[in-house]
């Protein structure tokens, strides 16, 4: 072989001119600018059947992946402007239909596929299972929102099943205790990939189940491949969530990626660091919403109180209360010019007084004591003589009466009953006789008439 | 007495509960004043509950079959987990 240099030219027959071809070197800019111009115009509109492999989605929003076949593969995006045309979510082991154009990226010389179009192709057999899956529990009613328990506000403790190893419970813990110091973790220590995963992940919820006064549990894992993830697509994982006495958070993966797991669990966490954010809010946003609410309960308190004083003032000022000051300072008024008054009277009464004093004095001065005197004294003895006659014709008046009484009081004596004929008879021993027995024959009796008493004998009896 | 203190949530929600009944402002005084003396109550109450808690970090320790090693209470053995 003839040690020529490489020929880009084409053209020139070697030997058939005299001197070296010219040597044509292109800069690398050059180089990719042909190829740019090469692939960018040839395949400016293509689609490509293949698996999807390696999706990322970066913090830009841009979707990154890989389509593979048997034989090749070839790196893809989606643009976050195009995704809004996509009505499915791409995940790791999807065979898909892209169409779009192959872009180089001349800074790194790789060419990708943007991809325009996205269609799902059939299904791997994974995904087959997993929407088998989801479809079945989802009838069973796994996934209803009714079902939903909330989060408590401020969890003490917190259960979390993950690989001890590795970014993810680090990076929960970091940001659970940034947020919130005083706060306790539980972890249960649990592979969370290959066929051990899913068997030691219920046990994990089931023992944090037992363990009591935990708040919630939190299931974590990684991002990964469709097949990393599986063991949060397991059905047994699925029941153990569902059956768990605490609330859970299912936080697997990245956000673009979704399990079972997700789906049962009360709260689905986008990935590990947001599931620790669901948690507990930070302590100081807590406080801040406490030292709020105290804030409002001081103001409402304060402009109430402000209210009730004015309303007050409004009140006493109200002419109501108006009218009855003024009635009370008229009555006021009154009662002065009445005391006023008063003391005006008693001045006035205590002049009358005076004067007419000083005339009694006047008058009594004036007067003729002498004169007086024997006036009274005549009167006196008139009076005198007049009761002394009033007395001796009451006297006569009385004595006239008093025979009267006498005259009658004598008509009613025993006495007087003689002198009508009659006679009284006292056996010997002076007892008054009244009936025939009570005498014998022969005794002495005394029997007084009117003048006298006589002696005599009883001689005979008659009657009973 | 034997009245349990309310739970956080309980007592945050008690709270919040009061401040809007009184910023309607249409309870009477009295009223009014004995719900605000108890809002002040709950919200001493909020804080000190925020700063309760213990903060630990624990692993629970399996043994070689995989279930969990027990203390001599039977309660879960725990570990203290290192933060790297």
């Amino acid at each position: 072989m003839e040690q020529k240099g490489l020929d880009f030219g084409g053209g020139a027959q070697p030997g058939t001119t005299a001197g070296p071809p010219p040597r044509r070197t292109l800069t690398v800019s050059q180089l990719t600018e042909r190829i740019q111009g090469l692939l960018e115009v040839d395949l400016f509109d293509v689609w490509v059947e293949g698996e999807v492999s390696n999706l990322k989605a970066a913090g830009s929003g841009h979707w990154y992946f890989s389509l593979k076949d048997d034989g090749a593969q070839v790196r893809a995006v989606v643009w976050k402007t195009a995704q809004r045309l996509i009505r499915f979510r791409p995940r790791d082991g999807m065979k898909v239909v892209a169409r779009g154009s192959v872009r180089v990226y001349p800074p790194r010389g790789e060419y990708q596929l943007a991809v325009e179009v996205l269609e799902p192709l059939g299904k791997g057999s994974l995904q087959q299972a997993f929407e088998e899956l989801k479809e079945r529990l989802q009838k069973e009613g796994l996934f209803d929102p009714a079902r939903k328990r909330p989060l408590p506000l401020l969890p003490r403790r917190v259960g979390i099943v993950t690989s001890p190893t590795g970014a993810v419970i680090q990076d929960f813990v970091r940001v659970l205790t940034g947020r919130y110091a005083n706060i306790e973790v539980v972890l249960y220590p649990a592979r969370v990939q290959g066929p051990e995963a899913a068997g030691e992940i219920v046990r994990g919820l089931r023992s944090l189940n037992r363990i009591r006064s935990l708040d919630v549990v939190v299931l974590a894992r990684g991002g990964g491949s469709l097949e990393d993830l599986w063991p949060f697509n397991d059905e047994g994982v699925a029941r153990a969530i569902a059956a768990s006495r605490i609330p859970t958070i299912s936080a697997v993966g990245h956000e673009t990626d979704f399990t079972i797991a997700d789906f049962v669990a009360d709260v689905r966490a986008p990935t590990p660091s947001a599931a620790a954010e669901r948690v507990v809010q930070a302590k100081d946003e807590i406080a801040a919403r406490i030292d709020g609410l105290a804030r409002r309960l001081v103001s409402a308190t304060d402009l109430r109180m402000t209210r009730v004083r004015g309303r007050l003032a409004g009140l006493t000022s109200h002419r109501v209360f108006e009218a009855e000051r003024g009635r009370i300072r008229g009555q006021g008024q009154q009662v002065e010019a009445l005391s006023r008054r008063a003391a005006r009277g008693l001045l006035g009464q205590m002049e009358r007084s005076q004067f007419r004093l000083r005339r009694c004095v006047e008058r009594l001065e004036g007067f003729r004591w002498d004169r007086q005197v024997d006036q009274r004294r005549q009167a006196v003895r008139r009076q005198l003589e007049r009761l002394d006659g009033l007395a001796t014709n009451a006297l006569a008046g009385r004595r006239g009466a008093l025979g009267g009484l006498a005259g009658k009081l004598a008509s009613l004596s025993p006495l007087s009953v003689l002198s009508r004929g009659y006679a009284l008879v006292w056996d010997g021993g002076g007892r008054l006789v009244r009936e025939p027995g009570e005498v014998e024959v022969g005794d002495p009796v005394r029997i007084r008439v009117r003048g006298g008493d006589l002696g005599a004998t009883i001689t005979g009896r008659e009657g009973s | 007495m034997t009245e349990e203190a309310p739970s956080f949530e309980t007592a945050l929600k008690k709270l919040d509960e009061i401040v809007q009944r009184l910023e309607k402002g249409e309870l009477p005084l009295e009223e009014s004043l004995k719900l605000y003396e108890e809002g002040i109550r709950l919200s001493r109450l909020c804080h000190a509950k925020l700063d309760e808690a213990q903060g630990r970090i624990e692993m629970l320790i399996k043994d070689a079959r995989g279930d969990l090693a027990l203390d001599e209470e039977g309660k879960p053995k725990r570990v203290p987990f290192r933060q790297s």
